[in-house]
């Protein structure tokens, strides 16, 4: 054991020496890790978008209750107390009659508009009303279905049909953009396994002569496993450093939404910070893995 | 070796019912010709091929019965010379002398000394910072004598040594062998098929021919094919 911590800097040693003498061999390996983890970015950066998208669109799916119109000041706090205790909701936030009726307006043009102001005031035939923020889209029904218990509440509405298929488009959305880079990851680690493999290939001689001289199995293993680590952390220096300044420019010339306010991008500081983790990681891990397969492989070519 | 037969999956028999016994110290030529089975009996001894009967003992150590992660262990016990040197092409001459000192866990000067002695015995001070593509053939074969006694080995192995060289360097060679047997007191076990080297330089000869051995002559001397 102590002869196995007294060789770690000249495997290190080793491993370097061969990345450098193996030149052409040690590049196009880079090469190949650098192109599949650039691709892994791109599809890990679109789904983390797309999955936030879908946050921030369950999240605008509010119930829209209205309050029984014969409750004073003190019966709607109470009310709302009630209303915030309930599972899963989030937030209730109370909207004054004469707020509902300027939210109503705001979506009409200028001549309903003036039909309308007729109404500012006492005479509002509209009712207060909470805006109910639910935690997650699945649950609106349950939320709803609950309000309608609740006396006080005259009624509630929160888009029904509409409301749930969204939610349902959203899951799909995530589910799928979850696998399809899981799927990603997979072919990933498969194409730099399988790039080290074909580069350790060319050195099965090598092994079989070191296996010669008297170098044991780990002895051998040890400075490819460190070599191919650090092919995979060269390979994914690239694709980090895209990350890094590509997606900050991305964000801030797309003022951090996507077409519409809707659809808001990551905040761009832990996003990639997690997505550079992501790629270095999966690149050093392939790597090792990678090279220790091929070297196991290789190491049982000859006795 | 003891009642040793080999044969390969393709039918070939390579030997049959060997037995036979090396001192500690010997400089034994073994000879015969293509075929006879010389390789497969090195390559039986340095546990590259396991015997289907028979036990194949070298150095105390059942060579047939080794674990393929023990084989490099044992193989400690032995330097071997290849015909086709196969040296680290990516190790210059000195780390390919110091790698197999490395591998069995020598401290850093050790290994230097060591390294510069070997070199100086196989006389290649001048090439040690060289990569062996940039040495000719007979000095490759010297780099490669120099690696198989680096860690002093008990037996060292010689799958024709000679057989890619031209007579001048055979000679440097087999000088440099007798030098290494006398000075290390090593055991030596020399394939060839060189009849001037044997006739030259003459040590206890087994020759072999048609998968039997035919003679073992202790004085030494070429067998004339008869």
């Amino acid at each position: 054991m102590i002869k196995f911590f007294r060789s770690i800097p000249n495997h290190v040693k080793t491993a370097f020496q061969s990345l450098i003498r193996h030149g052409a061999m040690t590049f196009s390996s880079v090469s190949a890790v650098m192109i599949t983890l650039t691709l892994l970015m791109v599809f890990i950066l679109i789904a983390g978008n797309i999955s936030n998208f879908t946050v921030s669109i369950e999240k605008s799916l509010r119930i829209h209750s209205t309050i029984d119109g014969s409750l004073n000041e003190e019966g709607i706090e109470e009310l709302q107390r009630r209303v915030e205790n309930l599972d899963h909701v989030v937030k209730v936030t109370f909207s004054s009659k004469d707020e509902e009726l300027e939210n109503y307006m705001s979506s009409m043009d200028e001549a309903s508009k003036k039909l309308y102001e007729t109404y500012e005031g006492d005479g509002n035939p509209l009712l207060n009303a909470f805006q109910i923020e639910v935690d997650a889209g699945e649950n609106m029904e349950v939320v709803y279905q609950k309000l309608q218990n609740i006396e006080g509440i005259q009624d509630s509405d929160y888009g029904g049909d509409t409301a749930n298929l969204i939610v349902k488009t959203m899951d799909g959305l995530r589910i799928g953009g979850g696998i399809f880079v899981a799927a990603l990851g997979v072919l990933a680690v498969f194409l730099i396994s399988n790039t080290i493999k074909s580069a350790i290939y060319s050195r099965k001689s090598e092994i079989s002569i070191m296996r010669n001289v008297g170098a044991t199995n780990g002895y051998i293993k040890f400075p490819f496993m460190i070599e191919g680590m650090f092919i995979g952390i060269l390979g994914a220096i690239l694709p980090i450093l895209i990350t890094c300044f590509g997606y900050r420019y991305l964000y801030e010339t797309m003022n951090g939404i996507f077409l519409i306010p809707m659809f808001q991008l990551q905040t761009v500081e832990p996003f990639i910070w997690y997505v550079s983790l992501i790629l270095l990681g999966t690149g050093m891990i392939v790597g090792v893995m990678g090279s220790f397969f091929a070297v196991n492989k290789y190491l049982k070519w000859k006795r | 070796m003891e009642n040793v037969s080999k044969s390969y999956k393709n039918g070939v028999n390579a030997l049959k019912n060997i037995s036979l016994s090396i001192d500690e110290g010997e400089f034994v030529y073994i000879i015969g010709p293509t075929g006879s089975g010389k390789s497969t009996l090195i390559k039986l001894l340095d546990g590259e091929e396991i015997p289907d009967e028979g036990t194949v003992e070298v150095a105390g150590c059942n060579v047939g019965r080794l674990k393929h992660k023990q084989v490099p262990i044992y193989r400690r016990n032995l330097g071997i010379v290849f015909q086709d040197y196969r040296l680290l092409p990516s190790l210059t001459v000195f780390e390919n002398i110091a790698f197999a000192m490395e591998c069995i866990g020598e401290d850093r000067m050790t290994i230097r000394k060591r390294v510069r002695e070997v070199l100086e015995l196989v006389s290649l001070e001048d090439k040690a910072k060289s990569f062996p593509r940039e040495l000719s053939g007979g000095q490759q074969q010297r780099v490669t004598i120099g690696r198989a006694i680096a860690n002093h080995p008990k037996v060292l192995i010689a799958d024709e040594p000679t057989g890619n060289l031209d007579p001048e360097m055979s000679k440097e060679i087999m000088e440099l062998l007798e030098k290494i047997n006398e000075k290390e007191k090593t055991t030596i076990v020399m394939v060839t098929h060189d009849s001037t080297i044997v006739n030259n330089l003459k040590k206890r000869t087994i020759a072999l021919e048609e998968v039997y051995i035919v003679a073992d002559i202790k004085k030494g001397g070429y067998l004339k094919n008869d």
